[in-house]
């Protein structure tokens, strides 16, 4: 399948302007042939909103420019990241990705960790999502990340344990850390390519990693989208810190053969998993 | 605490590219005194926008600071960037003989306010966007005047210490003799920051990188070896120059108050 990364920067809190973007974006991926688009995380919004968070959400039921993007996904699989009003829980707004097929909204994940602390501050304007999912799509059963989701390997596990073999993550992760040893990107790059390499090989899945570019009141987006197959290898990397726009050829038989030459996923035991952690849940409960 | 000085420069100058544009100028200013830390942010400013999109302004009082202006000056034509020398000492005399003062530090804030007066009017005139020239260090300690060289319109350095901007600057190949020179504020004639603040930059710098970077308690600091005495002093000073990172507090009385929770980005519709 032919995979389209954009790594773009965004206009803070402004929809419209960012949809335009996507949208401009879709007919040159679909041009290309792509298969599927994928968009960093807070795609429509951008990231550092504060109390812009709640003026920009939109409901993907009701929302005209989720439309035009379901409109748009008739040609290419989308997944978009934007703030999601709830429909049900008036009020609350997630942080969410959704995946977009033949005019369909296909799936809905809503970030789980929303980091909170030092320069981060999710958890004070975002409600938190409550579950890892995956589901069918035309190319492989998938999961859907949002950034720091990915940093907790829990929530790989779950991905895994769902059966996913493409892993889509999106992300606005800021560089830091520029000393000496650090190479042509931040140190926290290495953090994700760690991350990715690890769990694209230990779960025999493709890994697919998209990264915001650009800057907001001083934070400095990384780049640095990747790709890792499932046998553990890079098949690509985006620049780090500019936009960036690429194409990439991935072979979703690789799975098969990644699971046939290390079938970790055949003989993992998440019911056993299950059992052990219940009980350390409820005895750190008891404590 | 070494830098990648090529990681630095790209971050750097793509940050002024993007905030320029977005703030809706061209050109940016910066006031050059021919130190180390404005003449790496010229430099930087000239790799990110071209050497006719940014402005130098000297700003010298009297003669307090010929060498400085003078590197400025070459440092102005190395960089083929457009230069102005605008001299500060009736402004300032005219005040100080109507309130006399013998304190040097009264008088050089009242230069670095007139300095940053002078270029926020180049701003609107030239419409271009105000460079700080801060540093980590200074910030850090508040080795510099509030609303005088600490206000600008974005900072590009102020993630940089010291030593670190050094390190920059000769990736950069700014002059020698700006790379080797003592640091000064000017505020007098052979002033030195070093000996003002009793301490030598690469000192201060690995104290302050332990405390900050590191996140070490002054207590681990001085067991490693650092004299308890100047590390006592920088945690105080620290302390003591926090009201100038931040904007003033404001009394909340209201329900939703500017600062307190009334919270949008700087950056916003940009």
């Amino acid at each position: 399948m032919k995979i389209a990364l954009a790594q773009i920067s965004t206009v803070l809190g402004n929809t419209e302007k960012n949809l335009e973007k996507h949208l401009k974006l879709v007919k040159k991926a679909t041009a290309a042939g792509a298969d599927l688009l994928v968009f960093p995380e807070l795609s429509l919004t951008g990231y550092n909103l504060k109390d812009l968070t709640t003026e920009v959400a939109l409901s993907p039921a009701s929302s005209p420019m989720f439309r035009k993007l379901l409109e748009a996904s008739r040609r290419i699989d989308l997944v978009v990241g934007f703030a999601e009003e709830s429909e049900h829980q008036t009020g609350l707004v997630y942080n969410s990705a959704a995946y977009l097929s033949r005019g369909n909204l296909v799936h809905i994940h809503r970030k789980v960790y929303l980091p909170t602390s030092g320069m981060f501050e999710e958890g004070r304007f975002f409600a938190r999502g409550g579950e890892f999912r995956t589901f069918s799509t035309r190319f492989a059963r998938t999961g859907l990340l949002i950034c720091r989701d990915f940093l907790h390997y829990g929530s790989s596990y779950c991905l895994m344990a769902g059966g996913a073999g493409l892993f889509i993550i999106i992300s606005a992760a800021p560089g830091r850390g520029a000393s000496e040893t650090s190479g042509q990107g931040f140190e926290t790059s290495r953090m994700w390519e760690l991350m990715g390499e690890t769990i694209s090989f230990f779960s025999s899945a493709v890994v697919v990693y998209c990264n915001r570019a650009g800057y907001e009141d001083g934070m400095v987006f990384a780049g640095g989208s990747f790709v890792y197959s499932p046998f553990g290898k890079m098949i690509a990397r985006l620049p780090y810190l500019e936009e960036s726009f690429k194409i990439l050829e991935v072979d979703l038989s690789e799975i098969k053969k990644a699971r046939r030459s290390w079938p970790f996923q055949r003989d993992e035991r998440p019911e056993l998993v299950w059992r052990s952690l219940e009980r350390i849940v409820r005895g750190n409960h008891e404590d | 605490m070494k830098i990648n000085p090529e990681l630095v420069t790209r971050a750097i100058t793509g940050f002024i590219k993007a905030e320029t544009a977005r703030a809706g100028f061209k050109k940016v200013v910066l006031g050059l005194s021919g130190g180390l830390d404005s003449t790496v942010c010229a430099c930087l400013a000239v790799r990110a926008l071209g050497h006719d999109k940014v402005l130098a302004l000297i700003m010298p009082y009297k003669n307090l600071d010929e060498a400085g202006v003078a590197h400025a000056e070459k440092v102005a034509s190395l960089l083929k960037i457009k230069s102005r020398k605008i001299d500060i000492s009736p402004q300032i005399d005219l005040y100080f003989e109507k309130y006399p003062t013998d304190s040097q530090v009264l008088k050089g804030n009242k230069m670095a306010r007139e300095r940053m007066s002078i270029l926020y009017d180049f701003s609107a005139r030239e419409k271009a966007l105000i460079l700080g020239t801060s540093n980590k260090t200074e910030l850090l300690i508040g080795y510099g005047t509030i609303h005088g060289d600490m206000a600008c319109g974005i900072n590009p350095m102020g993630d940089l210490y010291k030593t670190q901007v050094r390190e920059l600057g000769r990736y950069l190949q700014i002059p020698e003799e700006i790379l080797k020179k003592k640091p000064t504020a000017g505020l007098w004639p052979g002033q030195t920051d070093e000996e003002e603040i009793g301490l030598s930059y690469e000192e201060l710098d690995q104290i302050l990188y332990r405390l900050v970077d590191l996140r070490q308690s002054a207590e681990e600091i001085i067991r490693s070896g650092f004299e308890e005495k100047k590390v006592k002093r920088i945690v105080e000073m620290i302390k003591r120059s926090e009201f100038k990172r931040r904007m003033p507090p404001i009394v909340k009385i209201s329900n939703r108050t500017v600062g307190h929770d009334f919270l949008y980005p700087y950056d916003w519709d940009k």
